[in-house]
């Protein structure tokens, strides 16, 4: 009861900074950033159902998302937008019988069609279940391989759907590698994404509290041990792998929204990789530590344009340094924590003295013209991004929160580390000899042993 | 008993599929009309220079599976290094004899402590002539002439096989004996890392691979009426995959490191308990499997005249196919594949032509149905998981 209420104040809370944030000036940046979070954070914990919750790893999740934007974007596709379409047989088709428009008003729900927002929500479940239906005919076949193996199928489904839009006979509905643009873009807002993200993290959180996420679980620790306590194994997989389909479709959708236009670059492997570093960092299985990761990975992805700007050239010569120092002495921290002898290696060594040649260098040469020349570090958030992946896999793989989930008992609750006067009573009488004879018995054995 | 009569099965199974490919292509080359014997040898020429770079990197996939039962993702990207070593050698050659002498030391000194912790150099006799050797060697061919193709190649391939050790040594080392699915995440990280750090440190754009030498010369001939286009590369890119392999087969076969790595492949613990130095082991598969790669880079380079940091990509996954046709874990079969994916390449492309937008999609669509109905591969072994 009390937990309940003070989750729906948060909520609470959280709506009403919303609503503040949205009415002050300047804060479009960070609008922006929240609504990334939010699509991202909705991707991420879908992925992390299937990666996390089933230990299944599944690398085509880019592709469920592009059907998802595709979808979206095809059926909320104003009707001056689709004029500039090739004009095929297909096409006409598309044009003439891919309006949701024409379906709605068809079924008599007039004012559904009437609302843009609403129009909005039917179209993005639409959306999610072309991805699930997806997820179905990809699963299947695919998670009966395990292991690495079925993440290479996943991965092979995941291109072999985002290079389809782009082949000739599909690109009439699809507009080839040009995408798709004018997607109304008045619907994919803050506030869509954020309750969007509200309905996907309450709906995952009772699936994972649920019969249906224990068994998850359950495959995840042990497959064998799991069927042969009655789980059904192709049953659950597969139903984990639509959900987590759908899901990532209404990620997709609401991104292709966000962007207002969607082509097959959008969606390409780095997507996958970048929710495999959110989720990665969050903690595998912990949809908390999803949402963190998602957090922190979108901010270094936004607020990290800095590390891209044109800077003379010294400033890298000296970045690098810094790195290369800074490794050998994570390094000799690593070592020395973990007792190992000699603390610095003779390679680390040559490495640390390296930096500090780099280091001379730069300072020795800092007003020569090859130093001061302007560069630019493109892709180096990317590079960030695949450092901070190896290291977590190297040096700590449950990430920041393991498997733990947030709960208000963690902060409000009892500390379950600490015994209680009770429990103290309790472990008292145990070991005194006055009130235990079991305990006076065993002292008087090991007298006379 | 059984295990007869699913062999002769599937032997069978392989009869009447190749059969009824033979049937397919025949009728279509009916169909076509103007298909004649000059394109069958064109196509012939292409598909083999193609099918042998695919083999070259696939080995390197096929050698790492079969040690420590890793997809290498970042393979690709060793192959795209190799053609940057190769281009950077021969365009900046000569250069002046300060810079030479810095990345002599530099590089000389990171490939002589590889080549020292991988060969079991333990003579100080040997150890100096090598890097005398080495160092002479590298500072020699960096100061004072232009660097033909020869020369680049052989320097790419020392120097990406020091670059597979190194990634091996960084990245996959430190998680031996983690779950397989933390080093396939491992993996799917270091090719990211070394894409954009190829963007970052190479530029991002197409460069042209100009190897002005006799291998892109003409030399055409005409069978009928019709011209066969080939250069010397497409006689170069075969026989060079061939001696290759030829030596790989030896040192495989014969060296006492080679059955070391055979001993590796089969049981990693038992080999260690033999006396076997199982991470020495697994740095030499990634120093001849980057050998191979590199390899394979150069002469992919010099086939298709250009290089950007991104083109380790396609022909990675390709090569990744092809090693999973042959069966993973097994060095013919990893040639096999090659081959065969290259034939079947160019082949669709020419006989459907149609078809060519697919021609990435068909790679990807081969890598699943194989997994998915046979996932041991033309002459792999069965990786099941038991209990």
């Amino acid at each position: 009861m009390r937990n309940t209420l003070l989750t729906l104040a948060t909520v609470g809370l959280a709506i009403l900074g919303l609503f503040l944030l949205t009415q002050a000036e300047g804060s479009s940046g960070l609008l922006s950033a929240l609504t990334l979070i939010f699509i991202w954070g909705i991707a991420a914990v879908s992925l992390n159902l299937i990666n996390g919750q089933l230990g299944i790893l599944s690398l085509g999740h880019h592709g469920f998302m592009l059907i998802g934007g595709y979808v979206t974007a095809l059926l909320m596709l104003p009707e001056k937008e689709r004029a500039p379409f090739r004009t095929r047989l297909l096409s006409d088709w598309a044009r003439n019988h891919l309006d949701l428009d024409k379906w709605l008003r068809g079924a008599g729900l007039d004012f559904i069609a009437n609302s843009i927002d609403l129009k909005f929500v039917v179209a993005l479940f639409i959306a999610g279940l072309a991805a699930a239906v997806v997820g179905v005919i990809v699963g299947a076949p695919s998670l009966r391989l395990k292991g690495d193996y079925l993440a290479i199928v996943t991965f092979g489904f995941g291109e072999i759907i985002r290079l389809l839009p782009n082949a000739p006979e599909v690109a009439a509905l699809t507009n080839g590698p040009l995408g798709i643009k004018g997607i109304p873009g008045d619907a994919g807002t803050v506030w869509w994404t954020f309750f969007a993200f509200l309905f996907v993290l309450w709906f995952l959180t009772r699936l994972k509290f649920s019969s249906y996420g224990r068994a998850f679980e359950g495959i995840r620790e042990d497959e064998i041990a799991a069927e042969a306590m009655g789980v059904n194994l192709a049953y659950h997989k597969v139903l984990a792998f639509t959900i987590s389909a759908f899901f990532a479709g209404v990620a997709g959708g609401l991104y292709a929204s966000y962007l207002q236009s969607v082509d097959t670059q959008t969606f390409n492997f780095f997507v996958t990789f970048f929710l495999l570093v959110a989720i990665s960092l969050g903690g595998l299985g912990s949809i908390t530590g999803a949402v963190l990761g998602t957090a922190i990975v979108v901010l270094v992805r936004i607020y990290g344009g800095f590390l891209e700007k044109p800077y003379p050239a010294y400033v890298g010569y000296l970045g690098g340094a810094v790195v290369m120092l800074s490794a050998f002495a994570f390094s000799a921290y690593i070592r020395k924590a973990r007792r190992l002898r000699p603390v610095v290696e003779t390679k680390h060594l040559i490495f640390g003295a390296l930096g500090v040649a780099l280091l001379l260098v730069t300072v020795f040469f800092r007003s020569e013209p090859w130093m001061t020349q302007t560069v630019q570090f493109f892709g180096l958030r990317k590079i960030l991004l695949a450092v901070i992946l190896i290291l977590i896999m190297i040096y700590r793989r449950e990430g920041i929160m393991g498997r733990a989930e947030f709960s208000w008992k963690l902060i409000f609750g009892p500390r379950e580390d600490v015994p209680t006067e009770e429990q103290r009573k309790q472990d008292a009488w145990l070991s005194n000899p006055d009130l235990n004879p079991d305990a006076a018995k065993k002292e008087d054995d090991d007298a006379s042993a | 008993m059984t295990a007869s009569k699913l062999a002769s099965r599937s032997t069978l199974f392989t009869l009447l599929a190749g059969l009824l490919l033979v049937v397919l292509i025949g009728w279509r080359i009916a169909m076509l009309g103007d298909y004649t014997f000059a394109r069958i040898v064109q196509d012939f020429l292409n598909a083999l220079t193609l099918g042998s770079l695919y083999a070259l990197i696939a080995l390197g996939y096929t050698m790492v599976y079969g040690i420590i039962r890793l997809i290498n993702f970042a393979h690709g990207e060793i192959f795209m290094l190799g053609s940057y070593f190769a281009f950077y050698a021969m365009t900046l050659t000569p250069m002046h004899w300060g810079l030479a002498l810095l990345i002599t030391v530099l590089l000389g000194g990171t490939v002589l402590l590889v080549l020292r912790s991988l060969f079991n150099l333990e003579e100080p006799k040997r150890t100096a002539a090598l890097a005398l050797l080495i160092f002479a060697g590298t500072f020699f061919l960096l100061a004072f002439r232009n660097m033909g193709w020869i020369e680049a190649l052989l320097l790419s391939m020392l120097a990406t096989g020091v670059a597979g050790v190194l990634l091996e040594a960084v990245a996959y080392r430190p998680l031996r004996g983690a779950p397989r699915e933390s080093m396939l995440i491992t993996a799917i990280a270091a090719s990211f890392f070394l894409q954009n750090m190829g963007q970052l440190l190479f530029g991002p754009r197409v460069q042209g691979f100009n190897a002005e030498t006799i291998l892109n010369r003409p030399l055409n001939f005409t069978i009928g009426e019709e011209t066969v286009y080939y250069t010397g590369i497409l006689i170069v890119v075969p026989t060079v995959t061939a001696v290759l392999l030829f030596v790989l087969n030896l040192f495989v076969s014969r060296t006492k490191l080679g059955k070391a790595m055979r001993a590796t492949a089969q049981d990693a613990e038992v080999a260690q308990m033999m006396g076997v130095n199982v991470n020495q082991v697994i740095a030499l598969t990634f120093f001849i499997g980057s050998i191979l790669a590199a390899a394979a880079g150069v002469m992919y380079a010099i086939r298709f005249g250009q290089i950007h940091p991104l083109m380790g990509l396609i022909p990675g996954i390709k090569a990744f196919t092809a090693a999973v046709i042959g069966g993973i874990g097994s060095l013919p079969g990893a040639v096999l594949g090659g081959l065969l994916l290259g034939f079947i390449e160019i082949y669709v492309v020419s006989l459907f032509p149609t078809l060519s937008a697919y021609k990435d999609v068909f790679a990807f669509v081969l890598l699943i149905l194989i997994l998915l109905f046979r996932p041991s591969g033309l002459v792999g072994e069965d990786l099941t998981e038991k209990v």
